[in-house]
């Protein structure tokens, strides 16, 4: 056939159609040499192998390797992910449970396995494979039905059309043929392309919508398809609500309410006042703060002085939101100002400016009852850092963040917190229960911290106050431990930094008064100038 | 084409020395290429339209249930406390179960050279994908947040900053069950690659060439070919072998784990398994006695091929009877009053119904197969093995239910009712089941021809006698 | 199966059908000298430490357990078998159906133990002991009723009545095969085969309560569900290695040369890689149950195999009754070379002992194992008792073919060959 011999020949292949026939002819191929050949059958046939001397296979080496590395994968992540990188307790079972980990460690070694079986056997069969010269004669289409082929490669060694068609003709079949390619185009039609590389190009473009999104950021909130609980219903603090009177989400305590750990028998230490001294004093007062401070008193108390204080009692047990003016127990922070108000409202005689106001009138304590040390100091440092730096700064100049950003947007009724430096703050004039009770209670505009800080934690501000005012107006003579070579030389320092400071001063003023001077000098020039111009232009 | 049993031969028999023929009539490699590929190609019958178009509604309703689920959450069932485990996870058990006997029969036969199997793997082999499919749904969706359900794999999460939690059998589960779903998947697909060879060299259609083509990978049927596909197939047998056994034992692990009262018996795992063949086997003949008659191929799936798998159902259906009984007598031994309880509950409390229901389908209906008449007649097992699912299903109920509705603490004690949508979606589930089950009917080859044609050529061989 | 390879059927006369002479001898030395070597390892324990009569029968009842075990592995062998109608065993399923004999003595091997009940109190099995209760604090009310099922009167019955079934199942089986040897009839196999089935669901419930009643019931208050089963897969595992074993030493001394082919020991050894998992997967499932769940009644039984050198012991057993083995007899080459797969066999026999001795020592009072003198006397009273029914067994052996001469489907068997 005189096509076929410009096509390559790949092979020769015989046809038969039983499996003793076929494993007769591949013995004869098998003793006559031929190594390059293959039989092709509907279904296994057994002793084929040793027929035509096919070697067995590694697979099952690969599948042992590939299964080992399962196990080891399945442990590994297990020990790694709890009892390493995240190990939690659940039901008292050790971090590294092994028992535990086995069922996972046994179907990962399968799935593995099985992997390393499945596809490492098409790798090594080199499937998959649409193209095979052998598909090309239509006759081997019964090669998955019911014929059987035998098979010679050109490539084998000892390969001769003429011998091997002759070989083959001599085995029991009826059909000899020669291997070529047929006509069918050997390149993959473009439109096969084309639909691959839409497929792929669609499929990118939700990546890259996801990417985008990771990106870029967006004053919407989040698109939510689920929303996952996201969207809380629960109230957040100073929100409105409807369902109180005052309409306020969050809620005061109720009157009377000791926090836990709070619950001192020592009034002095919760109030910073000398409470048998007020009591002398004024002894009203100093019932009221019992009874607002110590609910286990309150019944003696109550029954003692009954007659005497009937509407200050019905004013005081009604835990109601009414009018706290009158309810100097539930307006706690603002306690000392409104016993003042109300003091003021009583007294129908002289002007307030007369009466010594209560602030003044009340017997502070006068020391900290704390035992200072260096963790009291340093509890105060923190608790003034959490809660008082915010606005009085961290030097307690008064110029804390608050008041910076205050001042940038020029706030139009904004005070400055006081400065912890002034005089009239100091403990002479100032005593420690008085800053203590400025702490709890608030004044003017600063609210009372009785309710966030602890009792101890607020007379440890109170101490770390002191010290930060002495960082500021300390004499050297206050320090008495300090020998003299190193006072003096505490003292040059002092002498030193005040003179840089200064110089330094004095430099930028004389800077500030030439640049001054210069600019009125080139103003006066530039006046100069246009009166020179006008001149010339008048005169023209 | 038909391939009609010839009068009187009855393979059931054999005579001690000779082995039964497996394959019937005077068949030949051809008739067993014509009669499963015509399944394939020519028209649907009748009965396929009708069984495909409810199957497909079924499988339409089990969706807008399952969306209904989701949008509006667990809520929709009958889960209530103290049964937070209700028919989701008693459908999860018996859907996984049914899947074991596909790969039973698959692999563990293969193991045991049973040469009759070779005309009933394919069939149960999709079976068991199928199973897997309906079983993996309802853990998927019971979780509560199904969109979510991704969390459950061991990937580094950048929101959850954590791992899954392996001291779990839930999280076991995951592995067992995905497993499982994918070396049956490569097993079935690996079986299928010669038989998808026969149909694409029988496409007459373009396009149907073309697709045959590409899933048959090119395969020739090489020899040298086959002799690695082999090594992979006996490969793939031995590592599915112990699956089946691991992934019902880690589903009884979920209970067997625990401490609550008729879950934590050390019998469970084996127990399960033997459960899971039984059911699966029950299953595999439920839809292989019709299909054989319908699509013809009584030849091919002898009574023989039934005999065997009745047997196998009176075998494990057995175990599953010793192991009710070990069960009640050691509750008894232990003397643990909780474990006492929990048994006469079952028995006597509110849902005795349920459990004599189990009872009889499980441990009395199967012992009729000690009847070779029952055994060989067609009509009669699928009865056999309706009730046999039907009991198993009810096991897992039982199991599942009264377990938690009666446990410690008295107080907790409480009814279960089921609602619309948990029946929904157990009826639903077998219109998933069945819809994949036709469309496999349809396009793929439901015989493995290759090896039914090696039965074949085995037989052709000891009936010549051995001419070598 | 492909037959090219099968020999020319030989005369059931033929000489590698029968004992071979060299084995033969050893009967009367093995029986006497096993006996002998039992009963001196026995008393060996029986003067061991305080509680010498416990650790003697404890020492005596894991020998009877470990025989016990091998024989009734054999039983369900044949059983399955016949269930199955299998075609590649018929070449070794008679050594099973000899070794499944040796239930009658040791029937009678086990009335020690059955003695300790009846004049002892406590002497084994602590449940025996009408103040272990008392002693151990233990719930009084939970003990009469456990009482109620085991005492000795009832034990003793039930223990008769499972050595009747058995009995009764391996001389059924037994005499129709030997029978069949003469006759050659097709009609035997059929009946064996019908029987096989009920045989297989009486062998199923009486290992079970055997095994509750003998092992589980020396921890009195220790349950476990599965405990049948694994008793019961140790014991498949142990029969599957004793017939490699026993092919083996039959072909070297000249027996059934051309007969048990390479194509057995590769089943043989394939079955035995396949039951050391299931045992592994058994006993582990067993322990993971029991360590999960935590349950102080439950996990006693393996604290107390946990603790001191009995850590040691489990985790010999982790590492070489499941490991080494199931890597060892994974390879297709393995099974292929017979010396191999005996040697595994032989080797996995010693760790079934290891596994008896595992389930039952522990439990002895004080928990102390006499030291090596201990170890020492177990393995003699063990060896002498194997020795023994060894012995019997030949006996048994030289008046039978040691292969199913006419059983139709010998030259099946033969022929086979694997994949």
């Amino acid at each position: 056939m005189s096509e076929n011999n410009e096509k390559k020949v790949h092979g020769v292949v015989a046809e038969y159609t039983s499996v003793d026939t076929l494993l007769n002819a591949c013995r004869r191929v098998r003793d006559a040499g031929y190594e390059k050949t293959d039989a092709f059958t509907p279904f296994p046939v057994h002793g084929i192998d040793k027929a035509l001397g096919i070697k067995p296979t590694v697979l099952p080496w690969i599948v042992l390797g590939a299964g080992v590395t399962g196990t080891v994968t399945a442990l590994v992540m297990q020990i790694w992910m709890n009892s390493i990188d995240y190990p939690y307790i659940i039901s008292g079972k050790p971090f590294l449970s092994l028992p535990a980990f086995m069922p996972v460690a046994f179907e990962l070694t399968v799935l593995f396995a099985s992997f390393g079986a499945f596809f490492g056997m098409w790798a090594l069969n080199g499937l998959p494979k649409f193209s095979n010269p052998i598909f090309t004669d239509p006759r081997f289409d019964r090669v998955t039905d019911d014929r059987f082929f035998l098979y010679i490669d050109a490539k084998d060694g000892q390969f001769d059309r003429g011998g091997v068609e002759k070989l083959l003709g001599d085995t029991e079949t009826d059909y000899v043929q020669t291997v070529v390619d047929d006509d069918s185009s050997d390149k993959v039609p473009k439109p096969f392309f084309m639909m691959w590389g839409l497929v792929v190009g669609l499929s990118v473009i939700p990546l890259l919508v996801v990417l985008k999104m990771r990106v870029s950021h967006s004053s919407q909130p989040r698109f939510h398809v689920f929303y996952d609980m996201d969207f809380s219903p629960a109230k957040d603090a100073q929100q409105y609500s409807t369902l109180f009177r005052d309409g306020r989400a969050m809620r005061p305590d109720v009157p009377g309410t000791v926090a836990r750990g709070e619950e001192q028998a020592n009034l002095n230490y919760m109030t910073g006042i000398d409470m048998e001294a007020l009591t002398a004093i004024d002894p009203s007062r100093a019932e009221r703060l019992v009874r607002r401070l110590n609910p286990y008193f309150q019944s003696e108390v109550e029954s003692a002085q009954e007659p005497n204080t009937d509407t200050e009692k019905s004013s005081t047990d009604e835990p109601s939101q009414g009018d706290p003016e009158k309810n100097p127990a539930a307006a706690g922070d603002t306690g000392p100002e409104k016993a003042k108000a109300s003091q003021a409202d009583a007294s129908d005689t002289a002007p307030a400016a007369a009466k010594p106001s209560v602030m003044e009138t009340t017997p502070w304590l006068d020391s900290n009852p704390l035992v200072l040390n260096e963790k009291v100091l340093a509890d105060g440092r923190k608790n003034f850092g959490i809660y008082c730096s915010v606005c009085h700064g961290m030097n307690g100049s008064g110029n804390g963040l608050v008041n910076v950003r205050a001042q940038k947007i020029m706030s139009p009724d904004w005070i400055q917190p006081s400065s912890l430096h002034q005089e009239t703050l100091y403990a002479d004039k100032y005593p420690a229960g008085k800053l203590f009770s400025t702490i709890s209670n608030g004044i003017r505009k600063m609210p009372g911290y009785a309710g966030q800080i602890k009792t101890r934690d607020r007379w440890a501000i109170v101490a770390y106050v002191r010290a930060l005012q002495l960082s500021r107006n300390a004499s050297i003579e206050q320090f008495k431990d300090i020998d003299e070579p190193e006072q003096a030389k505490i003292l040059k320092e002092q002498a030193d930094a005040k003179k840089a400071l200064q110089e330094k001063a004095d430099a930028d003023a004389k800077a500030a008064k030439k640049a001054l001077q210069e600019k009125a000098d080139a103003d006066a020039k530039a006046a100069k100038e246009k009166t020179d111009a006008d001149a010339a232009k008048a005169s023209s | 084409m038909s391939l009609a049993i010839p009068n009187g031969l009855d393979n059931t028999v054999e005579q001690p020395g000779e082995r039964a023929p497996l394959v019937l009539g005077d068949t030949t490699y051809h008739d067993i290429t014509e009669a499963v590929c015509q399944v394939a190609e020519r028209k649907p019958s009748t009965s396929w339209v009708i069984g495909f178009l409810i199957s497909f509604a079924l499988l339409q309703w089990l969706t807008i249930c399952i969306l209904y689920l989701i949008y509006t959450g667990v809520g929709v069932w009958g889960n209530r406390s103290p049964v937070f485990w209700g028919w989701p996870i008693v459908n999860f058990v018996f859907w996984v179960g049914i899947g074991h006997a596909g790969t039973l029969i698959s692999a563990i036969l293969f193991l045991f050279r049973q040469e009759w199997r070779t005309s009933i793997n394919r069939a149960a082999e999709a079976m068991t994908i199928f199973a897997v499919v309906c079983a993996g749904t309802f853990p998927g969706i019971h979780v509560g947040r199904a969109w979510l359900a991704f969390w459950l794999a061991p990937y580094p999460s950048l929101n959850l900053w954590m791992w899954p939690q392996f001291r779990s059998p839930l999280l076991w589960d995951v592995f067992a069950v995905s497993t499982y779903g994918t070396v049956s998947l490569l097993f079935w697909y690996m079986g299928m690659v010669p038989d998808l060879a026969t149909f694409r060299d029988r496409s007459v259609n373009k396009w149907r060439r073309m697709a045959y083509g590409v899933l048959s990978l090119g395969w020739s049927g090489s020899s040298r070919h086959w002799m690695r596909y082999e090594k992979a197939y006996a490969l793939l047998a031995a590592f599915a072998a112990p699956l089946v056994l691991s992934v019902h034992t880690i589903v009884s692990f979920d209970f067997a784990v625990s401490q609550v009262p008729g879950w934590h018996t050390t019998i469970f795992p084996p127990y399960f398994v033997a459960g899971a063949i039984f059911s699966g086997f029950a299953m595999v003949l439920t839809l292989m006695i019709p299909a054989r008659k319908m699509l013809g191929l009584e030849n091919l799936i002898t009574i023989r091929h039934l005999d065997n798998m009745c047997k196998i159902i009176l075998a494990t259906g057995s175990i599953v009877g010793l192991a009710y009984g070990t069960e009640f007598f050691i509750a008894w031994y232990g003397q643990v009053q909780e474990e006492m309880f929990a048994f006469t509950n079952r028995a006597f409390g509110p849902y005795w119904w349920a459990y004599w229901t189990m009872v009889t389908c499980n441990v009395i209906s199967p012992q009729v197969f000690w009847f070779k008449k029952i055994r060989t007649t067609p009509w009669m097992i699928v009865t056999v093995c309706i009730f046999v699912n039907i009991g198993m299903w009810f096991e897992r109920f039982v199991i599942v239910v009264t377990s938690l509705s009666r446990d410690y603490l008295p107080s907790a004690w409480a009814y279960f009712s089921p609602t619309w949508v948990d029946w929904s979606m157990l009826i639903g589930s077998f219109g998933l089941f069945f819809t994949l089950f036709l469309l496999f009917c349809r396009l793929m080859p439901v015989i493995n021809m290759a090896e039914t044609k090696a039965t074949l050529a085995k037989q052709y061989h000891v009936s010549n006698d051995g001419d070598h | 199966m492909s037959e090219h390879n099968a020999p020319a059927p030989k005369s059931s006369d033929d000489p590698a059908f029968t004992l071979p002479a060299s084995l033969a001898a050893l009967r009367l030395p093995l029986c006497v000298g096993g006996l002998i070597v039992m009963l001196f390892g026995w008393w060996l324990a029986s003067d061991i430490g305080d509680h010498g009569d416990n650790f003697g029968m404890s020492v005596y009842l894991t020998a009877a357990v470990y025989c016990m075990t091998i024989v009734l592995g054999c039983l369900f062998f044949v059983l399955i078998q016949h269930l199955v109608r299998a075609g590649w065993s018929i070449v070794v399923r008679r050594i099973a159906e000899l070794v499944m004999v040796m239930v009658i003595p040791m029937g009678i091997l086990f009335i020690p133990v059955l003695a300790s009940l009846w004049t002892g109190e406590g002497t084994l099995y602590s449940w025996d002991n009408p103040e272990y209760a008392i002693e151990h604090g233990l719930p009084l009310d939970v003990w009469q009723e456990k009482l109620r099922w085991l005492n000795q009167g009832w034990f003793t019955v039930r223990t008769i009545g499972y050595f009747a079934v058995w009995s009764a199942l391996a001389l059924f089986f037994f005499k129709n095969s030997v029978r069949q040897d003469k006759t050659g009839e097709k009609a035997i196999t059929d009946k064996m085969q019908y029987w096989s089935g009920p045989a297989v669901m009486l062998f199923s419930l009486t290992t079970t309560f055997a095994a509750f009643d003998w092992v589980m019931s020396l921890a009195p208050m220790w349950f476990s569900t599965m405990f049948g089963v694994y008793l019961f897969a140790g014991s498949i595992l142990g029969a599957h290695c004793l017939l490699a074993v026993v092919s083996y030493v039959l072909q070297k001394q000249g027996a059934l040369r051309d007969e048990v082919t390479v194509e057995h020991y590769h089943d043989l050894g394939k079955l035995i890689f396949g039951f050391v998992f299931f045992w592994t997967y058994i006993s582990f499932s067993q322990f993971l149950l029991i360590w999960y769940g935590n349950i102080p009644e439950e996990t006693e039984w393996f604290y107390v195999r946990q603790i001191g050198s009995w850590g040691y012991v489990a985790l010999a057993l982790i590492f070489f009754h499941w490991m080494l083995p199931f890597a060892g007899t994974m390879s297709r080459h393995v099974r292929r070379r017979p010396g191999l797969v005996c040697a595994w066999g032989a080797y996995l026999l010693i760790m079934h002992y290891v596994d008896v001795y595992f389930m039952i020592m522990p439990t002895v009072e004080d928990g102390n194992v006499g030291g090596v003198m201990g170890v020492v006397a177990s393995i003699l009273c063990v060896v002498g008792m194997a020795g023994l029914l060894s012995g019997l067994c030949l006996g048994l052996a030289q008046q039978n073919k040691v292969v199913a001469v006419r059983d139709p489907r010998l030259g099946e068997s033969v022929a086979f060959e694997n994949f």
